[in-house]
């Protein structure tokens, strides 16, 4: 059962929403455990045992950290670093055991095949037969969502939860537990336990919200994943303006399939009154590369930043070294420095969240260059333009930099979907092998599986999310906004939504059921 | 409170830190302006910023991040 199953749409969802509502408030919550757990099952079995270790090691941990803190605030100064030491210790070793797990059941097969290769490098026979590892939906995701918790709690962030229950809706809400958002428990606290009754707004609200999902998911990507699939699959065999389409329509393929999901999650969510963070902010409309994280998979970018890039930033070892590069090599290149030992453990972890792969961590390694690049030429870079009078806001300048934005992250997504990290440097050169745009004009796309309708639905139904887009960007388009139309027009839009979904959703004979590919990480 | 605003003009001088108060809530200062800030006020006021102290509020406008440096301070 995914999100975008008829099964989660006609029987679960409506069911659990029932249950929720005929249910007395203080017990609501259970209801969503138990829909979260019905969820969980469906898709990954017995393997909810690693999901409830994780829930009790983690609501365990924050009470005993909570509880090794607070004693410390009217004690003696060798009292209270004793006692912030037993805090540390007890942090640890609830990261040890849910990042273990996550380690373990993840980057085994990975980790044993590379040691073993490298020794036959050096002349050992020894062979790895990797494993068949099952690993839970989700466990990338409330991993860190329970890492960043304890971390808060440690920190003096936020106030340990004090009922099971409430860790296990914070850890396992069905709606975010295949593909996030990675949610800080600071997002949820005001929202996920207040049980309040069902609201026809928030149904309005939340039903549109999926409905535009559905959309963007089962009209749009699903088809576009039918043509990208078969390229990748026969990547060598393609050049130029294929793989250029390949590298584009992959990249849109996501964009509409995990912002879609997203849709479809802090729609769920809404439904019962529950806000989410938002996961994307019009991604392509950023100026570069460092905003573009800003913008695209937001909730991992914050974890990162929170729990990654600040805490390096601010540890001794950086400041040691702000204080000797001050000294030694002037603010520059300290600079430098500074964002580079803050900068890669940032992107080494987001390349190896996503899988046990070298192109994942290629295309971390990808990032983590150019945004060095990027934040060491930047003030340089806007000196010179002030300098030359050139205006960074005109619109030329504006495009220029979308266009050099697009390069960097096709070519990254390229690298990233590809299958293997050869692959991706094949397709990369062959990119530039007898470059002619023809093969996308000239018909030749329709021998991929799709037929010219459906190549007109792809493009059409692009354009009406970026036109949406941009009324976004431009704060002309907010739910509130929508909701001052006329009746008449509400309810046309209502409708135009709900039929495109069924009569153009990729779905039924002829189409194959697409997996979230968020999901798989 | 005048070398503040000073080293805030050095990572950025097209803001109005006088009177804006969403420096991180409206994506004005990003994270490697951040950084930055922290190790000039580090070095200039003599403090030590620590991760809890690494919080949107502490970082939203010129007033908040004099307000955390004189409680470092003390």
């Amino acid at each position: 059962m995914s999100y975008t199953s008829a099964i989660y749409l006609a029987i679960f969802l409506p069911v659990t929403l029932i249950a929720y509502q005929l249910t007395p408030k203080k017990h609501r919550g259970k209801i969503l455990i138990g829909a979260s757990a019905v969820f969980f099952w469906s898709l990954s079995k017995w393997l909810i045992v690693y999901l409830a270790g994780a829930i009790v090691v983690t609501h365990y941990t924050a009470i005993g950290i909570e509880r090794a803190r607070e004693a410390a605030f009217d004690a003696t100064p060798d009292e209270i670093e004793l006692r912030q030491e037993k805090s540390k210790k007890i942090l640890r070793l609830g990261i040890l055991l849910v990042l273990g797990t996550l380690v373990v059941l993840k980057y085994t097969n990975f980790t044993f095949m590379n040691v073993t290769q490298l020794l036959r490098s050096f002349g050992s026979s020894i062979v790895y037969k990797p494993h068949r590892i099952l690993v839970p939906i989700g466990i990338s995701f409330y991993t860190l969502e329970s890492i960043g918790y304890l971390l808060d709690v440690h920190w003096g962030k936020v106030k340990a939860i004090q009922s099971l229950e409430k860790t296990a809706l914070f850890l396992g809400f069905f709606p975010k537990l295949m593909e996030g958002p990675i949610c800080q428990y600071s997002d949820l606290e005001g929202t996920l336990f207040n049980n309040e009754p069902l609201q026809f707004e928030n149904l309005k609200r939340g039903m549109l919200r999926i409905f535009w999902g559905m959309f963007k998911k089962i009209v749009i990507a699903d088809r576009l994943a039918i043509i990208v699939n078969s390229i990748y699959s026969n990547y060598s065999d393609y050049h130029g303006g294929m793989i250029l389409f390949a590298a584009v329509g992959y990249t849109m393929q996501l964009y509409m399939e995990f912002s879609g999901v997203m849709d479809i999650v802090i729609g769920t969510a809404e439904l019962f009154g529950i806000k989410m963070p938002e996961n994307f902010r019009q991604p392509f409309f950023a100026k570069n590369a460092t905003e573009f994280w800003q913008r695209w998979h937001i909730s991992l970018g914050k974890w990162l930043k929170s729990y990654v890039f600040y805490p390096v930033s601010v540890s001794k070892t950086v400041k040691k070294w702000n204080q000797f590069g001050r000294k030694k090599i002037g603010k520059f290149w300290t600079r430098v420095g500074t964002s580079a030992l803050a900068l890669f453990p940032v992107w080494l972890i987001n390349g190896l969240w996503h899988g046990p792969f070298w192109n994942y961590i290629f295309y971390g390694m990808y990032y983590f260059t150019l945004l060095l690049i990027e934040v060491s030429i930047e003030p340089t870079w806007k000196k010179w333009m002030k300098k030359i009078h050139v205006d960074m806001k005109a619109g030329w300048y504006r495009a220029g930099q979308t266009v050099k934005l697009l390069c960097i992250v096709f070519t990254g997504e390229m690298f990233f979907r590809a299958p293997g990290l050869k692959a991706g440097f094949t397709m990369f050169g062959n990119l530039f092998k007898d470059f002619s745009l023809a093969p996308i004009f000239n018909g030749a796309l329709e021998h991929y599986g799709l037929e010219r309708m459906d190549l007109n639905v792809v493009v059409w139904g692009i354009i009406i999310v970026f036109v949406f887009d941009i009324l976004k960007e431009k704060n002309k388009l907010s739910y509130e906004e929508f909701n001052k139309l006329a009746l008449p027009v509400r309810w046309s839009a209502y409708y135009a939504l709900i039929l495109a979904v069924i009569i153009l959703g990729a779905y039924g004979e002829g189409y194959q059921a697409i997996d979230l590919i968020y999901a798989g990480f | 409170m005048e070398e503040l605003i000073e080293i805030l003009n050095d990572i950025d001088d097209s803001i109005d830190y006088e009177n804006e108060t969403g420096l991180i809530d409206n994506h004005i200062l990003d994270s490697f302006g951040i950084i930055t800030l922290v190790s000039e006020i580090e070095e200039a006021f003599n403090v030590s910023i620590d991760v809890a102290d690494m919080v949107p509020e502490n970082f939203n406008s010129a007033d908040a991040i004099y307000a955390m440096i004189q409680k470092k301070a003390n």
